[in-house]
């Protein structure tokens, strides 16, 4: 069927699908006074993957791995050399109106605010450029400042507002013409622990309460697996996992960590790796699904001079940083 | 009888035009009430930068009685149809550096301009509005073009009011396009050309405001059509003080302005291809600026 926005059905509940994208940027490098060599580089390789109505999911990957990418070819800034991008059936690149009527787009190191206006002029700018009637226009904003508290600084200027202030402003402002689906490019970045809780609170809100399908990147781990129910890792351009936290773990293997404190070297504990030394603590880690506490505390008994011991999940940061060390290796 | 499906989107598009028009035209008065000492400063220094970029010209023609073929007189009105149609081109596109392209486009500004849900051919029409802070260039160049017209005693007809807008739309045309068209290189160079808009409006600015009679017939033909600066005012002064109705000084700005305008959209599109292609990113040759 050929692809119109009047063929994407207003009940799409596929609301993402990529279907083997690959995009490659050429470019020539200098390698010497005069001579260029052509490079290119796979910022993505057959990725595909589809998003429903109301999921909630992470995309994550280490520095490079092509989540930008994504995000511009989802937002229809950029088009693939191969596969397809659809966001409610729709290719961004060729319907970009409809499809940014109902999408919000926000990348962490932009803003969409008027630097030298009153937040609350981006805001009727925002009601005027994407014709939101009054009734939406006001409900948006009494929820953006119960939820958000953007009516603590709804008559600053833009330029004058904190890091947490204009990434609350930004967000809220992407969501002002109530879209379906939310792209959202660190939303969390350089925020201070009360913002973040906040934006992540919200988050989850929208998506409970009024199925907004969410697509986040962020490099903070703990943020993405409190937030999402869903993750996606990308690495080196290719989808290198796709599913939920638990299964996460599975593939990175169950671990558990060992914080032993005692007097003296690091003794060697059978079953278990060490890690080195944190705060006046050895660390040691071994796979729960191998190896036994029962096995791990017989270790530790034999040990002299033992103080204290502390067993610990293994963060899922650690398991991610794991994860993307084990891939810069095999790369 | 089913509306015109044509008809219907031409007058939503009109009707946003002007929507869109006046929420830029509120957010340019609001800035400018921040407070009362920016809009003295402000009204200073436009007064001050208009009057003096024509002022070496104008000194040359009252000393020796006129400079390149016009009186002091005939001088002054095309410096003020210059001041006019730049300050027109100014209210409408000066703003948000619409007028100045490359440097959004080098800066990666286009993708703010993609997520709106609007063409963006009705973004540059309408961001650059500003009608109260961008008018003092306009003002005085109306002003000076007044006083021109009074001293000369010039007949004004229909025709030659006609004429006049007439020109001034060739004047737009012209500064507009050459600003796209030779902005439009930042699409592949973000960072060498983010600044090629304001250099193009600067040389205009810098040659445009000088009478050009005597010079050798090539250099005129040059300068009133690869780089037609002799189209921004000397011409429309001549043809609108002397040969009033000449053929080819109707025909020539026309071809020209046309020319450059399809160029441009040509450049432009093009450009806006290889942006969905390479967008504005670390992987740009020579650089990008995010």
């Amino acid at each position: 069927m050929k692809n119109t926005a009047a063929t994407a059905t207003k009940k799409w509940d596929t609301v993402i699908e990529l279907s083997g994208v690959t995009k490659y940027f050429d470019q020539k490098r200098p390698v010497g006074l005069l001579k260029r060599e052509k490079h290119r580089v796979h910022a993505l390789s057959d990725v595909s993957f589809t998003l429903q109505k109301g999921e909630f999911a992470a995309y994550a990957g280490p520095n490079g791995a092509g989540k930008s990418t994504t995000f511009k070819l989802l937002s229809g800034m950029l088009r693939p050399q191969e596969g397809s991008v659809r966001l409610f059936g729709m290719d961004p690149s060729q319907h970009r109106i409809p499809v940014m009527r109902r999408t919000g787009v926000l990348f962490g190191n932009r803003s969409e605010l008027w630097w030298d206006h009153p937040v609350r002029a981006s805001f009727e700018w925002k009601k005027a450029v994407w014709d939101i009637d009054d009734a939406t226009y006001l409900r948006i904003c009494d929820e953006m400042r119960e939820l958000l508290g953007i009516g603590d600084f709804w008559n600053s200027f833009a330029r004058e507002l904190s890091l947490g202030q204009r990434m609350r402003a930004n967000l809220a402002l992407t969501l002002l013409h109530d879209p379906e689906l939310v792209l959202l490019d660190e939303p969390t970045l350089g925020l201070d622990v009360l913002a973040k809780r906040q934006m992540i609170d919200f988050l989850k809100k929208i998506n409970r309460e009024k199925q907004v399908t969410l697509l986040v990147t962020s490099h903070d781990m703990d943020d993405l697996t409190e937030m999402a129910n869903r993750i996606l890792l990308i690495n080196s351009g290719r989808l290198a996992f796709d599913g939920d936290y638990q299964q996460l773990i599975q593939m990175a293997g169950d671990n558990r960590i060992i914080k032993l404190r005692l007097r003296g070297d690091a003794p060697a504990l059978a079953g278990a790796s060490y890690l080195g030394e944190e705060d006046g603590k050895h660390l040691y880690r071994y796979d729960a699904s191998t190896t036994s506490a029962q096995q791990i505390f017989g270790a530790i008994s034999g040990v002299e001079h033992v103080q204290d011991v502390e067993l610990v999940h293994e963060a899922i940061e650690q398991v991610i940083a794991r994860l993307y060390q084990a891939w810069r290796k095999e790369a | 009888m089913a509306a015109n499906p044509f008809r219907q989107t031409v007058s939503r598009n009109v009707r946003d035009l002007f929507r869109l028009w006046a929420l830029y035209a509120r957010m340019d008065l609001n800035w400018l009430l921040q407070d009362l000492s920016s809009v003295i400063i402000v009204v200073i220094s436009e007064t001050l930068q208009n009057l003096s970029s024509m002022a070496g010209v104008l000194l040359l023609a009252v000393r020796f009685g006129g400079v390149g073929g016009l009186s002091a007189d005939e001088v002054l009105f095309m410096l003020g149809f210059y001041e006019l149609a730049s300050g027109i081109g100014w209210v409408l596109f000066g703003n948000y550096n619409v007028i100045h392209i490359s440097r959004r486009i080098g800066r990666g500004q286009v993708d703010h301009m993609l997520i709106q849900p609007r063409p963006l051919w009705m973004q540059l029409a309408t961001e650059g509005f500003m009608p109260v802070s961008g008018s003092f260039g306009m003002l005085i160049g109306a002003a000076l073009t007044g006083v021109a017209v009074s001293r000369l005693h010039l007949a004004l007809t229909p025709v030659w009011f006609l004429l006049l807008g007439y020109y001034l739309l060739i004047h737009m045309a012209l500064q507009l396009s050459q600003s796209l068209l030779y902005g439009s290189m930042a699409f592949w160079r973000p960072v060498a050309c983010e600044e090629i808009s304001s250099m193009i409006i600067d040389l205009n600015n810098q040659l445009g405001k000088f009478p050009l009679f005597g010079l050798p017939t090539w250099l005129t033909t040059l300068l009133h059509t690869v780089l037609p600066i002799g189209l921004l005012a000397y011409l429309p002064a001549v043809a609108l003080l002397r040969e009033l109705g000449k053929p080819v000084t109707i025909a020539l700005p026309l071809i020209v302005a046309c020319g450059f305008v399809t160029a441009a959209i040509i450049c432009f599109q093009k450009g806006l291809r290889h942006y969905e292609e390479y967008s504005c990113n670390r992987y740009k040759e020579m650089g990008h600026r995010n």
